[in-house]
């Protein structure tokens, strides 16, 4: 995950060009067998390399407690594709991949305009009144273990005895009435989606609130001036100076919801109604772990990284092809 | 590890002299240090690292085989055991320690309490050093099917003698092995007994003058009545609808008989659709359609299900296995007293008596077949399979071993453990298990289908057409291996 945000940001900024030829002192060899040696072998031996373990085992029908495994060629990835469990499960992940990060970037950005800019239009631009008091508050769910947070939102969904029902019958909902919102193809989706993105707005609002206060406090003065809205300030002012936040945070959210194991374990163990809400990374579990097929778990696993791959190029790709169209209309 | 930080540290002791801010370097080093020698530990775990397991077994130091003795013991010799440190605890298979020493030698016990069976056992399976006896239970417990190939056949310690001097299998109540035996092997040897019913509040019932029912009709009849009063005839939770799979298969197997036991176990085609299947099938989806089931089971958790049954009594009856006291032991009514009833087959005209019975084993004992000393394993189930063992584990854990005639009449005062055993009893010969749920690892699967039956959003014709498609699957699925039931 680090390498994502920290790769493009220091592969430009950090060769001097200036100094010219520089001598291998102790100093610099040093330096370097230590900032950039070390960090190097572990990132081989740490991702790189079980990477590769992990894809061999894919194409062996490893049971994982043997001392051998039996090369089986691409057996596990043709399984795979014959599987409507597994392909469930793809979309389910891709369900995530879409709605996830589209709800908590659309809340947190609203939270961060309405705490910085979105304030009365007299005097200076600022946020809402005892706005610093939402900011904080908003934060706490981020603080909360995530197993935590599904272990207590199983029981507020709990049929009979949940907060959710009770609230919702006292209010006269009799349809309430021991609704399992969990037990139920429709809504467990979507009653999982709705923890989740609760759990990560209040990191992405401070997120955002950081990249909004870095952009000169003037622009939005003028932008008053001339006499544009709150909406129009936070969709033409706010939005464009900050698309490098947007896209890191949606390429964070995006590789969670690939992942939302740890909620999905809490809330529907066993892939809930109809397998509503399976998802790759329960799938790998319960094959290496409950049936014993190390090997055919690789291979989902080499499938879900694939995926999480081709996400990040995508993102990164439109955001090129955008930066490129709107560079060329301001040379116009 | 330590040492190479150490090493680490004192070269950086030399080159500090010429840096600019030695201090902070060296910390900087010293911690880097940790860095370089993590990833050399962790990488060992992965697979690849496979010794040479023959030779070491064959080193194993071997006692002289006797009628005392009969696996060769090494007199002195260590015994490493593994045991799933769960409701049983483990001081039942430590209780065998003092009975070791004394037989062989002082040869020495040792009990490692484990939680996390399958994660802590992978290296040592892989690495071809695992203990010398496993106790393979818990939520993460091995599936059979994966280490089956690597396990001994006990059948040499259930034909052994105790160590009172009675074969072991005659001192067992009947069909207790059938359920370890994997490939024609008798891989696991099952130490709990376990009875799978239906269990109910005797005083409650009293009350009413309500009785246990013995067919589907009278469950039916029963859930009927129980709605007059407000009470539901079952609950369930999410995770354990499946249960209720057990008392459908229960049930058939009543019904129709070994037929049924055999179509089931051995994955045939069209066995969902047997008419004794289909039968109970049938008389479940009545009870669905008639509201006998508390609505919203697919979404509350298990235990807060079962609660809803043995502290509220909204529910009158529940399908489970022997465990069901122990587990709720904290959240069971005041006078509740907790009886089981044999699960009700679908009519009175059943192939098997209503006594009939499904009594099986839990906590799979395992003897690795690399273990340094698997005659010390099979030595230890000897001495835990004695009539003082068993006696022992029956009085500290209010639960009966396999072994028989180890409870007394007042069970301890425990009415679900009294209720057992007079259950067996009643049943003698007439008791049957089934584990193809099990063998296969067809639960997570079958919940899903079950949780939507028992919501009423699946009709029994779409609940048979989907259970049988999962277990198609399994059958034509060559890379799994069958287990033949006969």
């Amino acid at each position: 995950m680090t390498t994502i945000g920290a790769a493009p940001a220091t592969g430009r900024r950090t060769t001097p060009r200036s100094g010219g030829r520089r001598r291998w002192t102790f100093d610099r060899v040093s330096l370097f067998v230590v900032f950039l040696g070390l960090p190097f072998l572990g990132y081989l031996t740490l991702v790189i390399y079980p990477f590769l373990q992990a894809a061999y085992y894919s194409l062996t029908s490893w049971s994982g407690f043997t001392p051998t495994q039996d090369f089986v060629g691409l057996d596990n990835y043709t399984r795979l594709l014959g599987d409507d469990t597994f392909l469930k499960s793809i979309g389910n992940s891709l369900t995530l991949l879409v709605v996830v990060p589209v709800l908590t970037l659309v809340l947190s950005f609203a939270l961060a305009c309405l705490v910085t800019f979105g304030g009365a239009s007299t005097g200076g631009v600022r946020g809402l009144r005892g706005s610093s008091f939402y900011r904080v508050v908003s934060f706490f769910p981020y603080i909360v273990p995530a197993i935590a947070t599904g272990i207590i939102f199983a029981r507020f969904y709990d049929p009979s005895a949940g907060l959710l029902n009770g609230l919702l019958t006292s209010l006269g909902f009799d349809g309430a009435q021991d609704y399992p919102w969990l037990g139920d193809a429709t809504t467990a989706m979507p009653a999982i989606i709705a923890v989740i993105v609760w759990t990560f707005v209040g990191f992405y609002t401070v997120l955002f609130v950081a990249a909004i206060k870095g952009i000169p406090s003037e622009l939005f003065e003028a932008a008053r001036l001339d006499g544009a809205g709150r909406f129009r300030t936070a969709v033409s002012i706010a939005a464009p100076s900050m698309t490098g936040s947007l896209r890191s945070a949606y390429i964070y959210l995006g590789i969670f919801a690939l992942d939302a194991f740890v909620f999905m374990a809490a809330m529907t163990p066993d892939g809930g109604p109809q397998n509503s809400t399976l998802v790759i990374t329960q799938q790998i579990y319960s094959a290496a772990f409950r049936e014993g097929r190390f090997g055919l778990a690789c291979a989902m696993g080499v499938v879900l990284a694939v995926i999480t791959f081709l996400f990040v190029g995508i993102v990164f790709g439109v955001g090129k092809v955008l930066g490129r169209e709107k560079k060329a209309e301001a040379r116009r | 590890m330590n040492r190479v930080t150490e090493n680490l540290s004192e070269s950086t002791d030399e080159t500090s002299t010429r840096t600019a801010s030695p201090l902070a370097r060296r910390r900087f080093l010293h911690l880097a240090g940790f860095g370089v020698a993590l990833p050399v530990g962790l990488s060992a775990c992965a697979a690849g690292g496979g010794s040479s397991s023959d030779e070491e077994t064959s080193d194993a130091p071997a006692g002289e085989v006797t009628e005392d003795n009969p696996f060769g013991v090494a007199d002195g010799s260590a015994i490493d055991a593994v045991i799933f440190d769960g409701g049983y605890g483990t001081d039942y298979v430590a209780f065998a320690a003092a009975s070791m020493a004394d037989l062989h030698g002082d040869a020495e016990l040792t009990v490692t309490p484990s939680t996390q069976i399958s994660q802590q056992m992978q290296p040592r399976f892989v690495g071809g050093n695992p203990p010398d006896l496993l106790d393979n239970s818990g939520a993460n417990l091995i599936a059979v099917s994966t280490i089956a190939a690597q396990l001994e056949d006990l059948q040499p310690l259930v034909d052994a003698n105790n160590l009172e001097g009675t074969p072991i299998k005659d001192t067992l109540y009947p069909g207790m092995l059938t359920d370890g035996e994997y490939d024609g092997r008798l891989v696991q040897l099952n130490y709990v007994l376990t009875v799978y019913g239906l269990w109910y509040s005797k005083s409650l019932f009293d009350a009413n003058g309500w009785t246990a029912p013995t067919t589907w009709d009278e469950a039916l009849a029963l859930g009927e009545q129980a709605k007059a009063q407000g009470k539901f005839l079952f609950c369930w939770g999410k995770e354990a609808a499946t249960y209720y799979l057990t008392l459908l298969i229960d049930g058939a197997i009543k019904e129709g008989g070994d037929e049924v036991r055999i179509a089931l176990g051995n994955l045939e085609a069209d066995c969902w659709s047997l008419p004794a299947v289909q039968a109970v099938l049938t008389k479940m989806g009545e009870a669905v359609s008639k509201g006998y089931f508390r609505p919203g089971g697919a979404g509350t958790q298990f235990t807060a299900a079962q609660a809803q049954w043995s502290q509220a009594q909204e529910a009158i009856l529940y399908p489970s296995g022997s465990w069901i006291e122990n587990e709720m032991k904290d959240q069971t009514a005041p006078d509740f007293q907790m009886t089981g009833a044999p699960s009700p087959s679908a009519t009175s005209s059943a192939s098997m008596p209503a006594t009939a019975l499904h009594a099986s084993a839990g906590e799979p004992f395992v003897v690795p077949s690399d273990g340094a000393n698997k005659a010390g394993g099979m030595e230890t189930l000897r001495i835990m399979l004695s009539k003082e063992a068993a006696t022992n584990f029956a009085a500290t854990k209010l639960s009966s071993t396999v072994v028989k005639d180890t409870v007394p009449d007042d069970a301890f005062g425990s009415t679900a453990l009294a209720s057992q055993i007079a259950m067996l009893e009643a049943a003698d010969t007439d008791s049957f298990s089934h584990t193809l749920v099990d063998v296969y690892g067809l639960n997570t699967d079958m919940l899903v289908v079950w949780n939507s039956f028992l919501s009423g959003e699946l009709d029994v014709a779409g609940t048979t057409s989907a259970m049988q498609d999962i277990v198609d699957a399994v059958r034509e699925d060559d890379t799994v291996t069958k287990v033949t039931v006969s």
